[in-house]
């Protein structure tokens, strides 16, 4: 068959906007990767907006196989790398009549001007 | 737990009760998990099915885009006709990545087409012959394809339940397209109204059809119930078509419009639509390509693959 071996599977990322994270839309088939970008387009960018496309060749991509995917179960013992190990501090700070620099607060600072 | 074994020691039993646990916790299936036999042979004859049916599905939409009745009407249909060809290859990827193990291609989806292994949907093989089976195209058979697609948006085959959220998503667009086309004839002239009429009458068999018999007894075999017990779906053939007459037979009488089935009517003690079957035996010819536009259609897709070998060859030869 004289096509055999003319379609390679790509897959298709993108970002919606500049700041949104990379998003995995699909797979397609494609001759090359100037192909698959235009496909990439046509096939999932038809309406919403999009900032970036990225598509990368299935073969260089290292997946998981099933097996490995189940050792990614996390035991439910890591409240200590998280804010919710450290909860009552709220509490404590209150006693001290302080309000707890919690997440919320702390990442609402970037905005801030240096003379602030 | 007494010593773990590597899951490539388990015994075929030991992965299928696997398996079927995964799928009952509502987990999903990817395409390089272990999976039945026949679990994966059911998902490729309905994806490749769904995905085909997707790009013969365009060929009665697009006879209308040079003669939509307005530039908005044909950027509309033109937006729609390319949307089937996408979902078209979204389906198409999901049933070559089912298909790869067994040493399959999209080349052998295209080849089964033409042979006639590969059946598509009963309706794209009728005739659109007005502006106003454009229109139905997009209301009800658009409104039918919802119906039993968003029946799968849970599926447990991950990959077809992602594949088939994007397209709902755009069905949306093509059903609404389809209302507003219907909605401006059914309130225009009487000529309008009368295109209108026509269309449903010509494509109500069609549509009860779209849905498949009820059970294996009418046609001889139905893969409904190994898609129910792999949690592929969840209602059957005849609750599907149900729903589609709770939805739309209101829809289409409040426009003035009539079924044309005498017989049709709501059993408020059986709780469901009596209606006339439609001819079961013309269902069978028509999916075997002996329906009113099979062979047409089929040739221009045949042609359409054959004068585009040399831009595949071409290609190939420069990789």
């Amino acid at each position: 068959m004289g096509s055999e071996g003319f379609y390679q599977e790509f897959e298709v990322f993108s970002k919606r906007t500049d700041t949104s994270s990379l998003q995995y839309q699909f797979s397609l088939l494609a001759p090359n990767r100037e192909l698959a970008l235009v496909m990439a387009q046509e096939n999932f960018m038809r309406r919403e907006p999009v900032a970036d496309i990225w598509v990368v060749k299935r073969s260089d991509v290292r997946k998981m196989t099933p097996e490995e995917k189940q050792s990614l179960m996390r035991l439910d013992n890591k409240e200590y790398r998280t804010t919710k190990g450290y909860g009552y501090l709220k509490k404590k700070w209150r006693h001290y009549e302080q309000e707890m620099l919690d997440e919320k607060e702390i990442l609402s600072w970037g905005g801030m001007k240096k003379s602030e | 737990m007494s010593g773990v074994i590597s899951y490539q020691e388990w015994t075929e039993e030991q992965k299928y009760e696997q398996f079927i646990k995964r799928i009952e916790a509502g987990e999903k299936i990817e395409a390089d998990d272990w999976m039945p036999e026949d679990y994966r042979l059911t998902l490729i004859k309905l994806i490749s099915m769904h995905g085909i049916s997707e790009i013969m599905g365009a060929l009665p939409e697009k006879e209308w885009v040079p003669k939509a009745p307005s530039l908005k009407r044909k950027l509309g249909i033109m937006a729609k006709v390319q949307d089937e060809m996408g979902h078209g290859q979204l389906l198409l990827r999901v049933a070559e990545d089912l298909m790869k193990p067994l040493g399959k291609t999209r080349e052998d989806i295209m080849q089964d087409l033409f042979s006639g292994r590969l059946k598509f949907h009963n309706v794209f093989h009728m005739e659109a012959p007005t502006w106003g089976d454009a229109g139905l195209i997009g209301w009800l058979v658009d409104g039918a394809a919802i119906i039993t697609q968003t029946n799968m948006l849970n599926a447990s085959y991950g990959p077809y339940a992602r594949a088939l959220k994007r397209i709902c998503a755009e069905e949306v667009f093509h059903a609404q397209h389809g209302e507003a086309i219907i909605m401006a004839l059914a309130e225009g002239t009487d000529e309008q109204r009368a295109m209108v009429q026509d269309a449903v009458n010509r494509w109500w068999e069609a549509l009860l059809m779209f849905f498949g018999p009820g059970d294996a007894t009418t046609t001889g075999t139905s893969k409904q119930d190994t898609t129910i017990k792999y949690k592929i779906r969840t209602k059957t053939n005849e609750e599907l078509r149900q729903d589609f007459f709770t939805k739309y037979i209101p829809r289409v009488l409040s426009l003035g419009l009539t079924v044309p089935d005498e017989t049709m009517q709501f059993d408020q003690q059986q709780n469901l639509w009596v209606y006339k079957q439609p001819d079961w035996n013309k269902f069978k010819d028509i999916i075997k390509n002996n329906g009113p536009k099979s062979k047409e259609r089929l040739g221009l897709r045949q042609t359409a693959y054959d004068t585009n070998e040399w831009v595949r060859d071409a290609l190939n030869t420069a990789n």
